[in-house]
Order: structure tokens, then sequence, then C-alpha cells
């Protein structure tokens, strides 16, 4: 994956205090995470058919949380995570949201 | 004529007797256990206990079964009040819609009249029921004890006689069912 390896950015608490309204709609990632039930084809078709990611995308994340464990799948707003979140769980899949 | 087929709008689904019967009880006990509750209600004459219980938004589900926790695991890992809140505010609107869901299941095997007709599986209600095969999986996984492949590998070279075997191969068969009604969207 790109960008994984690079270093996290830790200049994002200024940041924050300077624009909390900004910071309101950013700064939550949803996370899924591997479980050893759910089928590889399923989660794609989760990834595309929710976040309406193009295959290829979907393939890459799915591969993603299989091999490395889990992986981030979206990116915005606390609440918007939570809505994502929420529906992660109506698939099925072990979801969560933290501040990323 | 193969066992899945798509005709337009709608994918059809040769089952057996036995599977479809098999599949319905299956579908049946999931809803069961999203329908039971996990409050004891309070006692008749209370009227204060019943009170709180009619102001409190009302935790419908047992928590204490772990299909239950697996279904609605938390939204946030290590915090439990935010998970709880979460809880809170999703959980009563994902158990009906979770219902609902396996309601479409059930009323298109019943149409089928136990596997004489071949399953007709709408395309536009293929969520529905790629939701509830995977809930069924997550149910019956829990129940084998399936929390890493190495568990799933386990269970897949057990003895024939093992009950827990039968158990695995229906959790096997429902992943063959979900596959090719995925491959067929």
């Amino acid at each position: 994956m790109p960008g994984e390896n690079e270093p996290v950015q830790p200049g994002g608490v200024t940041a924050v205090s300077e624009r909390p309204a900004e910071s309101a709609l950013t700064g939550w990632v949803t996370i899924v995470w591997d479980d050893p039930v759910n089928l590889m084809s399923y989660v794609t078709h989760v990834f595309t058919s929710y976040f309406g990611y193009a295959e290829a995308k979907a393939t890459e994340l799915m591969l993603q949380v299989h091999n490395n464990g889990k992986a981030v799948v979206s990116r915005g707003s606390r609440e918007q995570m939570e809505t994502d979140v929420d529906a992660m769980h109506g698939y099925g899949l072990w979801a969560t949201l933290e501040q990323g | 004529m193969r066992d899945f087929t798509r005709s337009g709008p709608t994918i059809l689904m040769k089952l057996t007797d036995y599977e479809a019967t098999l599949l319905e009880s299956l579908v049946e006990q999931f809803s069961g256990l999203l329908e039971s509750d996990g409050e004891e209600a309070p006692e008749v004459g209370d009227s204060f206990a019943r009170w709180q219980a009619e102001l409190a938004e009302p935790d419908l589900l047992d928590h204490s079964d772990p299909v239950i926790r697996r279904l609605f695991p938390d939204a946030y890992s290590g915090d439990a009040e935010a998970s709880g809140e979460f809880r809170r505010l999703t959980q009563s609107r994902q158990r009906s819609e979770r219902l609902a869901q396996a309601e479409v299941v059930m009323s298109a095997l019943r149409d089928s009249e136990a596997g004489s007709h071949r399953v007709q599986v709408r395309v536009i209600e293929l969520d529905a029921w790629l939701k509830t095969l995977t809930a069924l999986r997550l149910s019956l996984a829990v129940r084998l004890g399936i929390e890493t492949p190495a568990d799933a590998e386990e269970l897949d070279a057990l003895d024939e006689d093992d009950p827990r075997s039968y158990i695995y191969r229906v959790y096997e068969w429902i992943a063959y069912l979900t596959e090719n009604l995925l491959g067929l969207r």
C-alpha cells in the first residue's frame, strides 16, 4: 500500500486547536478487522457496494484486511465514521472507528 | 440444469427438500434470537420500575450471548462507554433491519415449498440474502468456536461422527450458497 509506511503526522494537534471546525469534519477513520469467517469475495462486494469503490481498490483493501489483519476503509468526521461502522456491522463485518 | 441460474432480475436457486427446510429452520432460529429480550420485565405493581423502563432506551438484546456480541460488536475498541452509546443509538434499527432481511429470505424459502420449486432470489433483494447468510455463518462460527483460520482447519479435519463436523459442513454449505449468489449478482 502506498503511504502505509509514512510516519504519522504529529502536527495535527496545532491544526486542531487553531481550526476546530475543520477538525470536526475529518480526523476519524473506519477500520475493518480480519476475521476467519467472512468470505474474501463478500468483503470485496461490501467495499464496492457500500463505499462505491472500484473493484481494484475494493480488492486491495480486502487483501490488506486479510494479510495485515486490518485496513482503514474510510476517513472523515466522527459522525460519518459512525455511519460507516454501523453499515459494516450490518454487513457482518467487524469494524471500529478511531481518531486517525 | 445448474443449481444457480440467473433469469433477468431473479436468481434461481435449486435446493433439495432437506436443504430448504434446514435453511428455513436456521433463519427462524436467527430471527428468534433477535426477538428474544435481554431484559427481564419489571414486576407487576412496581410502578416506579415500570416508569423507569419506559423512559430508558431498552436494551433489547441479550448481550451475554456471544452470538449477539459478534453481531453487534463494539464500535470503539477499548472504550466501553462510547461503544455503549453507539449501541444505544444504532441497535434497535439494526435489529429491525436484520429481522426484515431474514423475512425476505424466509418468504422466498416458503414460496419454494420446501424446495419443490426453485428458490427465487430477487437481485434487488440480494443484499438481504447475503447479510442474512453471513449472519447465519457468524452465528454458527461462534457456536463452533472459530476464532482463527486454524480453528476452521481443525473442524474440517474432524471425524464424520463428531457432532461438530455436521455443523461445520452446514457452515461451509452456507459459504457455498453465498459464493454462488455473489457470482450471479
